[in-house]
């Protein structure tokens, strides 16, 4: 038998029984699309933390006052207190090493905010103008501490603030208070959204001698420093942190973190997240191939007089397992071929409803669900191809 | 034909082709146990997570300073313009719903103490501390109610710090340095372990004034008061905000009550537990469509058999229930097997690796059962109609 009459003759006998077929399809077409909609769901996911993470900064190192003993996060380096500060001269020692491309040293505290007879309470960010570059962060309007001097109190008005504050648009050369000092608004944040739970149009950013006298503190709360090169990371963050080891004595009481490995870690998390959905979803593929051998032990069963003729008329047993395995391998690729359609529309329904997340099926997850699809489908259809071979020629014609 | 007579009938039924009944069920057994397996692991993880919210206690109110009015954390507690103080705690206390107050300051410094030295969080903690949370000390004391805003410079040591500093040895009366002031050490918690993922064994507490010094602050980061659990949590919120504003003389500061806390987290926990049972009940989809195929299938083998039925005088009704009744039986048959295997291997998991927490929620098990039963007559429906609609004389020429 030719392969082409192979095909021809078994696919005669799917569409013969058109009910079953469909809905063999159908449960192979489900598991498919399961695995491609589930995949697309974590990759998506996995881009979007990606890209949340490489608009705060690239190349960047993150230095924090304090140190535990053991690892993990500890409370004390969130809240950056200890008792010696990581101060603003550590930061521009560290900001003479020649791997440092550009550096911001960062206070971060509340205040109240008030002008034009408003008020209202902000998140302020004390820091000095290399922020902008290194968070990729750009004002809408003005500047912030370019031409004139680091001291000057000037403050940045985050877009929603200075909505709120100057409604009309005019904020800028207007005066506000913050705390108990006067500021000179002479730039507005465009608007960012929100980004890792952190919101930057609810912003106002002043000059880190300001922010340090307004919070009374002389502790730095972070250093954020750019390196040159992104190989230089790890050689930079190790100069980084013996230099500051020296300049505090000898005494390690930093926490040097490559915002990378941050990254790195969080990929990896949501890679292994998006292995364990796809896993659970190829679980649907193993019942879909249950049915698969199912509904064909039923056909073998059904059509053993068609196999006892076939076998008196001189088929070899071989020919009677490709036949069946043709079967289960045209209900499979079918099937698979319909899911992977359905699993397309179905992430593309999920870009549609939420335009932030990414979610395009990953390659090998479309070739993935496809094999297993199809694999699943012969190996089920092993054992009835194997049980019809086996069937005697005039017992099956007898239909004893 | 008496309903035990039809339920006989289609157990011969089930039990005349045993391979492709065991391959149906197994379908749904798959299924099944794909979904309990998956909601032990979930249903575990919330009550882990849970519980270690709860430890402490769940009658509590967190104050921070600073206004919030987005969603999100206030970042008042690492640095305010608008302080919160131990006064504020100590005025707190006349309220007449509090039972303990507790203002906190939370560092990160180097400790000296027996000749070697470590870097641990610092707590500074009021006197009630221990009491408000449930804490215990497994050696001496915790902090003497002494003036809150001239406290004795005493220290507490976290179990791991003990450890680490002094070994085996008793630190009580001991020197310890924490930066650059030193403290008499009163007493050594108990091991209280990991807290979702902070060790509070690696710690030393002392007293909240002597941690701002240290730290170089004047506010507080939080102050924390605990209510009776029978009085209402409005009625708390109330008093406190009443007390706090004719302080301040406004509203600068954020209330969050523990409960609060525990219901968003309960919700989201929720909703994740929901989801992986979703995710396992796309087996459990793709099994149902292997049952309809299946009693689509054993409709059309047994024309001759319903047309006999049909003639001698089976009502359709009697029809259906037999192909309902059959296709139920197999499902639910599929459902105890998925049953059985779920919960056998999520007790095992749980058996094998102790950290992993496995806890076999039952209403999700009732779901699945009786989704398993559903499924059988969903799928059962269509082909029953088909073949209690049959005309009994093409029925038995069919053969």
């Amino acid at each position: 038998m030719k392969l082409r009459d192979l095909l021809h003759f078994s696919l005669r006998t799917i569409t013969s029984y058109p009910a079953r077929s469909f809905l063999i399809m159908l449960a192979m077409a489900l598991g498919v699309a399961a695995v491609i909609i589930l995949t697309a769901l974590g990759d998506g996911a996995r881009q979007y933390v990606v890209n949340e993470f490489s608009s705060i900064g690239t190349n960047l190192i993150i230095v924090l006052p304090g140190r535990a003993e053991t690892a993990g996060s500890f409370p004390g380096a969130v809240m950056g207190q200890t008792p010696r500060d990581l101060t603003l001269e550590d930061a521009h020692w560290v900001g003479r090493l020649p791997q440092v491309r550009r550096y911001a040293p960062l206070n971060v505290g509340v205040a109240e905010l008030s002008a034009t007879g408003k008020l209202r309470e902000v998140t302020l960010m004390g820091t000095t103008a290399e922020i902008f570059p290194i968070r990729h962060m750009k004002l809408a309007q003005g500047r912030f501490l370019s031409h004139s001097g680091e001291n000057s109190a000037q403050i940045v008005l985050g877009a929603k603030i200075a909505q709120e504050f100057f409604p009309d648009g005019n904020a800028l050369g207007q005066r506000v208070r913050l705390g108990d000092r006067r500021f000179l608004v002479t730039g507005i944040m465009a608007v960012q959204g929100e980004s890792m739970g952190f919101n930057s149009d609810e912003l106002v950013i002043i000059p880190i001698q300001h922010a340090q006298t307004l919070l009374n503190t002389t502790s730095l709360f972070r250093l954020l420093i750019e390196t040159r090169h992104h190989n230089e990371i790890e050689n930079a963050k190790e100069a980084i942190h013996q230099a500051l080891i020296r300049r505090h004595d000898g005494e390690d009481d930093v926490t040097v973190i490559a915002h990378d490995a941050v990254l790195a870690t969080f990929d990896r998390i949501l890679r292994a997240l998006t292995l364990g959905v796809a896993g659970i979803a190829v679980i649907s593929l193993a019942v879909a191939g249950i049915l698969v051998m199912n509904v064909m032990l039923v056909s073998v069963s059904q059509r053993t007089a068609e196999i006892g003729l076939l076998k008196a008329i001189g088929t070899p047993a071989s020919a009677i397992r490709h036949i069946f395995l043709a079967e289960a391998v045209w209900l499979s690729v079918t099937g698979a071929f319909a899911g992977f359609v359905l699993g397309q529309a179905g992430s593309w329904l999920l870009r549609l409803a939420y335009p932030l997340l990414p979610a395009w099926p990953p390659l090998w997850a479309n070739f993935a669900g496809i094999a297993v699809a199809v694999l699943a489908g012969v190996l089920a259809g092993l054992l009835p191809a194997i049980r019809a071979a086996k069937l005697d020629p005039v017992m099956a014609l007898s239909k004893r | 034909m008496s309903f035990l007579d039809a339920l006989r009938f289609a157990l011969r039924a089930l039990t005349a082709h045993r391979m492709r009944t065991f391959l149906s069920a197994s379908g749904i057994a798959i299924g099944i146990a794909a979904v309990i397996l998956l909601t032990s692991i979930g249903s575990g993880i919330q009550h882990f997570v849970l519980s270690e919210f709860t430890q402490f206690g769940t009658n509590i109110l967190n104050i921070t300073p600073g206004k919030i009015r987005t969603r999100g954390a206030s970042t008042g507690s690492i640095g305010s313009v608008r302080l919160l103080t131990i006064e504020d705690s100590l005025a707190l206390k006349s309220s007449r719903h509090a039972i303990y107050t507790n203002a906190t300051v939370t560092g990160n410094a180097e400790v000296r103490g027996g000749g070697r030295s470590r870097r641990v969080t610092v707590y500074g903690q009021g006197p009630d501390f221990d009491r408000a949370f449930n804490m215990h000390t497994a050696i001496g004391q915790f902090l003497p109610a002494d003036d809150p805003r001239n406290p004795r410079a005493f220290a507490v040591l976290g179990a791991k710090v003990h450890k680490e500093l002094f070994g085996d040895a008793n630190p009580l009366g001991s020197v310890l340095q924490v930066g650059g002031s030193r403290f008499r050490i009163i007493g050594v918690m108990a091991s209280k372990g990991q807290v979702l993922g902070f060790d509070l064994d690696d710690t030393v507490y002392i007293p909240t004034a002597r941690a701002l010094e240290i730290f170089n602050r004047e506010g507080v980061m939080e102050v924390q008061v605990v209510y009776p659990p029978t009085t209402p949590l409005d009625e708390v919120m109330e008093d406190i905000k009443r007390i706090m504003v004719e302080r301040h003389g406004r509203e600068d500061f954020t209330i969050t009550p523990q409960q609060q806390m525990l219901s968003t987290l309960s919700t989201v926990l929720d909703v994740l537990t929901f989801a992986v049972a979703v995710l396992g009940g796309i087996s459990l989809l793709v099994g149902a469509v292997g049952m309809i195929t299946l009693m689509h299938i054993t409709v059309n083998e047994r024309m001759a058999e319903i047309g006999l039925l049909n003639a001698l005088g089976a009502t359709p009704m009697r029809i259906r229930i037999l192909f309902l009744l059959e296709s139920t039986a197999l499902s639910t048959l599929g459902g105890m097997i998925g049953l059985m295997t779920g919960s056998g291997i999520a007790g095992l998991l749980s058996v094998l690796f102790s950290d992993l927490p496995v806890n076999i929620p039952w209403r999700y098990v009732l779901a699945a059962l009786i989704l398993s039963g559903v499924i059988g007559l969903g799928a059962g429906v269509v082909p029953a109609m088909r073949a209690a609609r049959l005309n009994p004389v093409d029925a038995l020429r069919a053969e």
